[in-house]
């Protein structure tokens, strides 16, 4: 099946909103998100000769979108406006005790089956997403979504080691686990 | 052994790159006796696969409620009309 662009007059209507929110879960800055979507339609407005049809509309605008974000992410690196709060790494963690064993009550979710459970499940994830610090969330966005290898998160987020990146990205998972224990109830 | 703390470390980087072979055997062992962790890498399992399907499908920003601004959605509009038009 071939899909077909729509008059890019209707693109900010049916797309702006869309892109705003996938754009500002990544960079999470407002005005940054809003220019990236103004940019992303720019670059589809020059490239739409290209558009080949294999995708929607939507997934077309995402795919540059995203290339939009990554150089975002390497400016603003290369800039060093970015700097990644390593300092995260040696505050107190509330979820283990000194002897290292867990210090939260565990109880275990069930996984959501349904395509429509998985759908529900998405919305408190993102709740939960949007309680982390910004930097934590963005570096869970950027590999677990977006399907970036460790290593390119590492450089676009400007972290210093891997063993780095390990430590931020088990915390976030430590953290987003016990959002999901608390919030998640099918 | 290993500490739960640094089980979790484990369980978490495993979903992203191959551990060495010490850090597999340490890994087993430790979960071979707590019921916790065992849990914990269980549902960080869930967790990492509903996220990257979700990634993939473009499913995750359906859901949210950040709208682009007024202003924003005017300034895009005047800017987008004025790159139609010099095309």
């Amino acid at each position: 099946m071939t899909h077909k662009l729509s008059n890019p007059e209707q693109w900010l209507a049916l797309y702006g909103d869309i892109l705003y929110r996938f754009g500002l879960a990544r960079v999470r800055k407002s005005e940054v998100a809003e220019d990236l979507v103004q940019e992303t339609f720019l670059a589809a407005l020059k490239a739409k000769d290209k558009y080949t049809g294999q995708s929607t509309e939507q997934t077309w605008l995402i795919g540059i979108l995203k290339h939009k974000v990554i150089d975002y992410f390497r400016k603003a690196s290369r800039d060093n406006v970015q700097e990644f709060d390593e300092n995260i790494i040696a505050e107190k963690d509330d979820f283990f005790n000194q002897q290292g064993h867990w210090h939260v009550n565990l109880s275990s979710w069930s996984k959501p089956e349904e395509a429509m459970e998985q759908d529900q499940f998405l919305v408190i994830l993102q709740q939960c997403i949007s309680h982390l610090p910004p930097r934590m969330a963005q570096l869970f966005m950027l590999s677990e979504f977006d399907n970036m290898t460790s290593e390119e998160v590492c450089e676009l987020m400007s972290i210093s080691t891997m063993n780095n990146f390990w430590v931020m990205q088990s915390r976030v998972r430590v953290q987003l686990r016990h959002c999901l224990d608390i919030n998640w109830k099918n | 052994m290993l500490t739960c703390k640094q089980a979790s470390y484990l369980a978490s980087k495993k979903l992203n790159k191959k551990l060495t072979l010490k850090e597999q055997l340490d890994f087993f062992l430790h979960t071979m006796i707590c019921r916790l962790c065992r849990e914990y890498a269980r549902d960080i399992l869930v967790l990492h696969n509903i996220a990257q399907k979700a990634g993939r499908a473009g499913k995750e920003i359906l859901s949210g409620s950040a709208k682009l601004s007024e202003q924003s959605r005017k300034s895009i509009k005047q800017t987008l009309d004025k790159a139609m038009q010099s095309k």
